[in-house]
């Protein structure tokens, strides 16, 4: 099943002789379950692709429809509800509220709905990601692969049909990021989420069903696992 | 670049809109201060001069004193002019006329003219000897002299004293109204036609003994070290308490009271525009944090970014503070101009441009210092700052959070915007406080209105600018004298009034008398402010009925029926409403009883009127007055109330202006502030912002978030700055107005509702800005944001 279709996607920076062409005529469909890769150098255009998906951003063309809905089609406010409900976000600098305790954060997405958090899923959640004893802790008080696990698991408990991960090991070191992967790993099989990851760590595009490419705003479709096509 | 230092211009064009903010707070505090200080400043320059030109340059007046002790007074250094002044005839009630109207006679030394009274002499100089004299204005105008004419002041007793004009003072307000002429002798002059004293002591000749002391010189000291020196009780010696007290130098405890409560408001400017700075530098810097930590990374020492932050503050101020002054200096112009406008007898001397130096010293001293002050703390706080913070996921977090926030009282949104306006404890501090000072300013500040309604009357709508009146109280001015006038086109207005004087009533069985006065259709409408119960409407269209004017000890109450017994008539009047008061003095044991002008003739025949007041149309000039006074003729008191009504609105306007001016000074500074101050903590927080946007926050629920922050600053600053605004109120109500017209202190809920409606509208139109500015954003930008 179809959940994410991105079609004729551009995005234009700046006017004139300061114009870039961040994104060129993007265009690709993820299906449900998939965990996908976005590679690339610094500046190719991953971020503003994932922005756009993410709806952080607004494209200069293209369509991006997301379960067979029209994101950009939608006003604002019922834009923002779409995203909370069907696009969770992992961030390289976590993103974590502080003021908010690690169960707070995740149950988080919830609370912005005004819907009362189901106990028993942000307990399995807590357990999945292995901070059952960090529940009540601040995220100033845990370690960056915690704050991490954290920030997945406000991803997931919203059960989206997309989760978007903008680098979220770029700030760990090996052994945090590969414990990240496999947790986004885990997830995508176990609830059949949808992933779109961005990594500048080709070892982490071993874990992943599909790498996508960007250079200069141009996508290419790698299909498999690119450290598998580059062998 | 040579300098670490020289980094700060450069960062400076990095944090372009975080610095205009603090810029845009030090240019308000200092422009806050400026303002106030320079309208005191320029308040008292005024109210030195009206003092000055209304009751005399002098400061003490000195009495039953002898002619050694005069001359020692004189000869002290610190005595810049002295002057014995003695007055005959000031009630008109001692027989001296010119020409049969009552005349003023006064004796002084050449120093009281010259020195001692403002513009006094228009034409001419004071007498050379003892044969001359100076007369007013009006007897210029009105006998046609001329300076070398010889004028005959007669006395009681028919006795003729010559004199020839040297010439010609001001016209007195006094004599003006009372239609009478003042002529100024020598004292020598004076004191030879004085009745029944030869080579006395001055005291019998009603001299008292004026002085004037060197500004410079301390009066207080002065007049001290005079009073032992010459042995002279407190009796023989009184202030010209209001000059003194507007030179700083009254020793009177009324003004002493006044000068504290001066002090305790310019120290609540002062505080007002410290934390307003203090608290745009603590919030500009928490926003940097990332940055000092990247500056510590690098190498830079605490001390070094102390001296990096200082800087930058000190940068500012090479902006902001002239920019403060200059616009302080420009509002204190306008003000200068509207009074040199609105009253250009007394503050046609008021600069256009006055610089007020005090004011300028004030806003240079509040801006350097607080900004040094204030930087101090932000730049411990920047130097404080790890150079983990720099590379860690958590460096952009303002404050370490201690405690989370409670989401299971209110909904997340609202639960988090609580919780960002109390997450870092000395931001709290500062921001209510700067909300609560501005509350607390504006209710201090609201004395000065009581304060400025107990001393000064304003001119109350019925008051004339001429008058014609009976010199026997009697119905004897022509009614046709009216029915001229009113064609007149340089008269605004003209009524007149009949008056009955001590009519025997009777009424309830009792005898009593009152004052029957009879009112037309303007003096119905202005009496319907103070009708108490019953009806204009009858009085004016029912023959026979009246208004009583209320008196606690008179026992006539609407609906009683009256008899008067005028002449040998009998009329019965029918009380149809009371009015809580009248323009009227009356004797004790006598009421005063309004009635119609129809039935005041039914009741007593008589068709002309005791007193015709006019008011004059805006262009209406000397000529005119002098045309209607022609008009008249010499039989009546011609009293001329204009130079008094002018006194009159002169201080109300300065008053007014400035007191006014202050509290709207003090509403602006307060929508200022607060829209900077919310819009700096946004400001800060964008990224956190930012992130909430991806992860679902809806830009309402973003504002509820701003909402709530802002209503926490606001809610806890109304709560203490009504509290701490409301003791100051009352501090300050009981040495300005308790201790000098014993009025009690009330709540004053007006001025409260008036702030706090000021406060919460600014925090509407303060979340306004940013959360468009947010909305209008892309989420992606908004997390990037600086």
């Amino acid at each position: 099943m179809e959940i994410l279709e991105v079609r004729h996607l551009s995005k234009i920076y700046g006017k004139g002789e300061n114009q870039v062409n961040a994104l060129k005529d993007v265009s690709f469909t993820l299906e449900q379950g998939e965990f996908a890769a976005v590679v690339g150098e610094s500046g190719s255009g991953k971020s503003t692709l994932l922005n756009c998906i993410g709806a952080l951003d607004t494209p200069t063309a293209g369509n991006i429809y997301m379960d067979g809905n029209d994101l950009f089609s939608m006003k604002e406010e019922q834009r923002t509800i779409f995203r909370r409900r069907n696009i969770g976000f992992v961030f390289q600098s976590f993103q974590l509220v502080a003021e908010l305790t690690v169960e707070q954060n995740i149950m988080f997405p919830i609370l912005l709905d005004y819907r009362k958090p189901d106990q028993s899923a942000v307990n399995e959640i807590l357990e999945v990601l292995g901070l059952s004893e960090r529940r009540h802790h601040l995220p100033g008080q845990l370690s960056g692969g915690q704050q991490q696990r954290v920030a997945i698991g406000r991803a997931l408990i919203t059960r989206p049909k997309l989760i978007l991960a903008d680098e979220p090991t770029g700030n760990l070191d090996s052994k945090n990021s590969q414990d990240v992967i496999d947790l986004l790993v885990r997830a995508s099989r176990l609830y059949q989420q949808t992933i779109l990851m961005i990594t500048h760590n080709n070892h982490l595009t071993t874990s992943v069903d599909r790498v996508l490419r960007v250079s200069d705003g141009v996508l290419t479709d790698l299909g498999g696992k690119e450290n598998e096509k580059l062998s | 670049m040579k300098s670490y230092l020289d980094l700060v211009p450069i960062s400076a064009k990095v944090h372009k809109r975080q610095n205009t903010m603090s810029v845009f707070c030090i240019v308000l505090a200092v422009f806050l201060v400026t303002t106030i200080f320079g309208m005191a400043d320029m308040f008292i320059r005024s109210q030195i001069m009206q003092a000055r030109m209304e009751d005399g340059n002098w400061h003490v007046m000195i009495r039953n004193i002898n002619e050694e002790q005069a001359a020692l007074i004189s000869a002290r250094a610190e005595v810049t002019a002295s002057s014995w002044y003695g007055v005959l005839n000031y009630r008109g009630d001692q027989g001296y006329t010119v020409l049969g109207k009552n005349v003023i006679v006064m004796g002084s030394d050449k120093d009281w003219i010259m020195k001692m009274q403002t513009q006094d002499i228009r034409d001419g100089a004071f007498p050379k000897n003892d044969y001359e004299a100076m007369v007013t204005e009006n007897a210029k105008t009105r006998l046609g002299l001329q300076i070398g004419d010889s004028i005959s002041v007669h006395g009681p007793d028919g006795t003729g004293y010559e004199f020839t004009i040297s010439g010609f003072t001001k016209n007195a307000a006094k004599t003006m109204k009372e239609d009478s002429y003042a002529v100024c002798l020598t004292t020598q002059a004076f004191r030879s036609l004085y009745p029944g004293v030869s080579n006395g002591q001055p005291a019998q000749y009603n001299s008292i003994f004026f002085v004037q002391f060197s500004a410079h010189s301390n009066i207080r000291s002065t007049i001290a070290d005079m009073k032992s020196q010459l042995g002279l009780s407190d009796e023989q010696v009184s202030e010209n308490t209001k000059l003194l007290g507007l030179l700083g130098q009254s020793g009177n405890s009324f003004m002493m009271q006044i000068y504290s409560s001066a002090a305790v408001l310019f120290l609540l400017v002062l505080l007002a525009g410290i934390m307003m700075i203090a608290s745009s530098l603590n919030s500009n810097v928490a926003q940097r944090t990332e940055f000092f930590g990247m500056m510590r990374c690098i190498g830079a020492t605490p001390k070094q970014l102390m001296r990096f932050v200082r800087k930058e503050a000190l940068g500012w101020c090479k902006f902001a503070i002239p920019s403060g002054i200059s616009s302080g200096a420009v509002i204190i112009w306008i003000l200068c101009a509207l009074l040199r406008f609105l009253s250009p007898e007394y503050f046609a001397e008021m600069p256009i441009f006055g610089i007020s130096l005090p004011s300028i010293i004030a806003g240079i001293c509040v801006g350097i210092l607080t900004v040094l002050l204030a930087a101090r703390s932000p730049a411990k706080r920047a130097a404080s700052v790890s150079p983990l913070a720099a590379v860690s996921g958590n460096a952009n977090s303002l404050q370490p959070v201690r405690k989370a926030a409670n989401t299971t009282l209110f909904k997340i949104d609202t639960a988090l915007g609580f919780h960002h306006a109390k997450a870092s404890r000395k931001n709290f501090i500062l921001m209510v406080g700067s909300f609560s000072l501005s509350i607390i300013l504006f209710l201090g500040f609201s004395v000065t209105i009581d304060f400025m309604q107990h001393s000064l009357t304003p001119l109350k709508p019925w008051t004339p600018d001429l008058s014609i009146v009976s010199p026997d109280n009697t119905c004897s001015v022509p009614s046709s004298t009216l029915e001229k006038l009113k064609e007149n086109p340089a008269v605004k207005q003209v009524y007149g009034r009949m008056f009955a004087y001590n009519v025997p009533i009777t009424v309830n069985g009792q005898e009593k008398k009152v004052d029957l006065i009879s009112y037309e259709e303007n003096q119905f409408g202005w009496a319907k402010n103070f009708l108490l119960d019953g009806s204009l409407n009858a009085v004016q269209q029912e023959n026979n009925t009246g208004l009583i004017v209320f008196e606690p000890q008179n026992t006539i109450k609407t609906g009683d029926t009256v008899s008067l017994h005028i002449g040998e008539q009998m009329a019965e009047i029918k009380i149809v409403g009371s009015l809580s008061s009248s323009p009227f003095n009356n004797a004790p044991d006598v009421g005063t009883m309004i009635c119609s002008e129809n039935t005041f003739r039914q009741l007593t025949g008589e068709t002309d009127y005791t007193i015709i007041d006019l008011k004059l149309s805006k262009n209406a000039a000397e000529a005119d007055v002098d045309e209607i006074h022609r008009t008249v003729g010499m039989n009546f008191t011609f009293s001329d109330e204009r130079s008094g009504n002018r006194s009159v609105i002169g201080s109300y306007y300065s008053f007014g202006l400035f007191i006014y001016g202050f509290m709207a000074l003090i509403a602006l500074i307060t929508i200022f502030n607060i829209v900077n101050s919310i819009a700096m903590s946004v400001s800060s927080r964008m990224k956190q912002y930012g992130a909430f946007r991806a992860i679902g926050l809806s830009n309402r629920q973003l504002i509820n978030m701003i909402v709530a922050e802002a209503s926490a600053y606001a809610i806890t600053g109304c709560i203490f700055g009504c509290v701490i605004g409301l003791l100051l109120n009352k501090f300050l109500y009981a040495k300005l107005v308790t201790s000098h017209w014993g009025e009690q202190w009330n709540v004053p809920f007006i001025q409260m509702a008036i702030i706090i409606t000021i406060v919460l509208l600014s925090v509407i139109l303060a979340v306004r800005g940013p959360v468009k500015r947010i909305c209008d954003m892309s989420i992606a930008d908004t997390i990037s944001a600086q």
